[in-house]
């Protein structure tokens, strides 16, 4: 076999391993159950607009503006950055500092028990800005979980590795930037993935309080509309954006983590 | 030319407290050793015998719980950040950061002396090629064998030309083939770039092949012998690993030591 038809064999393979049969089929299966009972809901007592046919669905996504999405999508990534930055930070000082993690270790712990309903009354109650409430409440549950992730992952950084480090006498920001930071990328894209998913789902609970804009309040919208077909058009368009961003995600974990065997 | 300072441990004691009990355990008591510039010294004890401990206290990792450790006329632990490029180290496992090829791992300590990039490049790159590793410096970790793996950590030990260099069973996990071969090319670099290397090891070959010096440790890293190998005639090595085996089991100096 030549290289080049090596080539084109390792070429169909990858492309066979990418294609996402299984997801397909499992879509598929759905969207036939679905598009079913929503034919025989009248049959079994259930009112036609509460399981809408997927061309009634299909109908509402011309509604979709995508002036919401944007800014959904803006309030997400925007918090998740202050999250992030905020959560590394505090965890490096609280892994510099023993007495520093006992003092806010119990806190953390406690701003994380604390309900995302409950914030967001906090938040309407504090503050008079929609977005700095929509910031805040994002802030406050998608940081913690930074923080309590970050700082676990530098617990685990091996012990010899650190010996190893320390034998060459790195400066303190050495430390971190050349060994710990980098130690704990894999469980860095591991907490993104799961605050992403959790910033979608607060976002939206955010934005039905108060907002005038964004898919939070559009899902408010079709709910007083008692529209189905359209709040499962921005459910869709919801689980698609988080789709996309954890693609992205992975993606730059792919690349960032080819080291790995 | 300058050279390295000697090493000085004068009524070395260590002391630790285990964590859940509380209770003292006396790793090194009262250890009196020089080592003198450029020496090649091989510290051979049993397990537990605190050789370990005096290898953190050497690369300034602990301090000392009474006496003094010093190098030259400073302490690796109270003076750390003077040592930095003085002093590199060798481990039982190459400890190379896995997310770095070969070549970036070499070039480690000369990044944190704050060495300009491109002395940093030639610099590894000339150590790697010496090694013998100049095909793998885009290699990772992962894709090296155990021995190449080896081979770059000794690379980032000598890419600093460190005054002093330690190795703490750093071959002792290899195949004796490969472990040999390292072991000399070890020495032949140490004794070339005139850095005083402490070489420790529970291997009595390993000590008596390598070492100027083979410094016996006996439990609670009690000086127990302190063998000049030159004064040993080649002949006689099978009966002076035999003294110092005895040495070690009877945690006291075997007399035949001190008639030489």
């Amino acid at each position: 076999m030549s290289h080049e038809d090596r080539g084109a064999v390792l070429g169909a393979k990858s492309l066979d391993l990418k294609f996402p049969r299984h997801t397909l089929v499992s879509l598929l299966v759905f969207v036939v159950c679905w598009e079913v009972l929503s034919h025989l809901a009248p049959t079994l007592g259930i009112p036609q607009f509460a399981i809408p046919s997927f061309v009634k669905i299909a109908k509402s996504f011309a509604n979709i503006t995508a002036a919401d999405i944007v800014v959904t999508l803006a309030r997400v990534i925007g918090a998740l950055l202050v999250s992030f930055v905020l959560g590394l930070a505090l965890a490096m000082a609280m892994y510099r500092s023993g007495s520093l993690e006992k003092y806010l270790h119990p806190m953390i712990r406690l701003l994380m028990a604390v309900p995302v309903v409950s914030w967001i009354l906090f938040a309407v109650l504090w503050f008079p800005g929609v977005e700095f409430r929509i910031g805040f409440v994002l802030v406050v549950v998608c940081g913690p979980v930074f923080l309590i992730d970050t700082l676990d992952a530098m617990r685990g950084v091996p012990r010899e590795l650190r010996h190893m480090m320390r034998s060459f006498r790195p400066t303190t920001l050495q430390f971190f930037l050349k060994l710990m930071l980098p130690a704990i990328v894999p469980s860095i894209f591991t907490s993104w993935k799961v605050n992403i998913s959790l910033a979608i789902r607060v976002v939206t609970i955010a934005e039905l309080v108060g907002a005038v804009t964004g898919i939070g309040h559009q899902l408010s919208v079709a709910q007083e509309l008692f529209s189905v077909a359209d709040v499962f058009a921005w459910t869709l368009v919801l689980v698609a954006l988080l789709f996309l961003l954890e693609a992205l995600v992975a993606r730059v974990e792919t690349r960032l983590l080819r080291w790995r065997a | 030319m300058s050279g390295p300072p000697p090493i000085e441990a004068r009524g070395l004691r260590k002391v630790f407290h285990q964590a859940t009990t509380g209770q003292a355990v006396v790793a090194i008591e009262r250890l009196d050793l020089s080592i003198a510039p450029r020496e090649v010294v091989a510290i051979v004890g049993q397990t537990g015998c605190g050789k370990s401990t005096f290898f953190d206290l050497a690369i300034g990792l602990e301090a000392p719980t009474e006496g003094s450790l010093r190098i030259g006329d400073k302490s690796p632990h109270a003076d750390f950040d003077h040592f930095r490029g003085k002093i590199a180290t060798v481990f039982q496992q190459d400890r190379l950061l896995p997310w770095r090829s070969a070549l970036d791992n070499a070039r480690l300590p000369l990044e944190l002396i704050g060495l300009a990039e491109a002395e940093q490049h030639d610099r590894a790159l000339t150590w790697l090629n010496r090694l013998g590793l100049s095909s793998f410096t885009s290699a990772y970790p992962h894709e090296l064998s155990g021995g190449m793996r080896q081979r770059v950590a000794i690379a980032r030990a000598f890419a600093v030309q460190p005054d002093i260099l330690l190795a703490d069973e750093a071959f002792g996990h290899l195949d004796e083939v490969t472990a040999a071969e390292l072991r000399e090319t070890f020495l032949a670099l140490a004794r070339e770039c005139g850095s005083t290397a402490i070489l420790i090891t529970h291997q009595l070959e390993e000590a008596i092949g390598v070492g100027d010096r083979i410094v016996v440790f006996g439990k609670s890293a009690k000086l127990l012998a302190d063998i000049h190998v030159a004064q040993w005639p080649k002949a006689r090595y099978a009966e002076l690993r035999e003294m110092i085996q005895s040495t070690l089991q009877s945690n006291s100096p075997d007399p035949r030591l001190s008639q030489g």
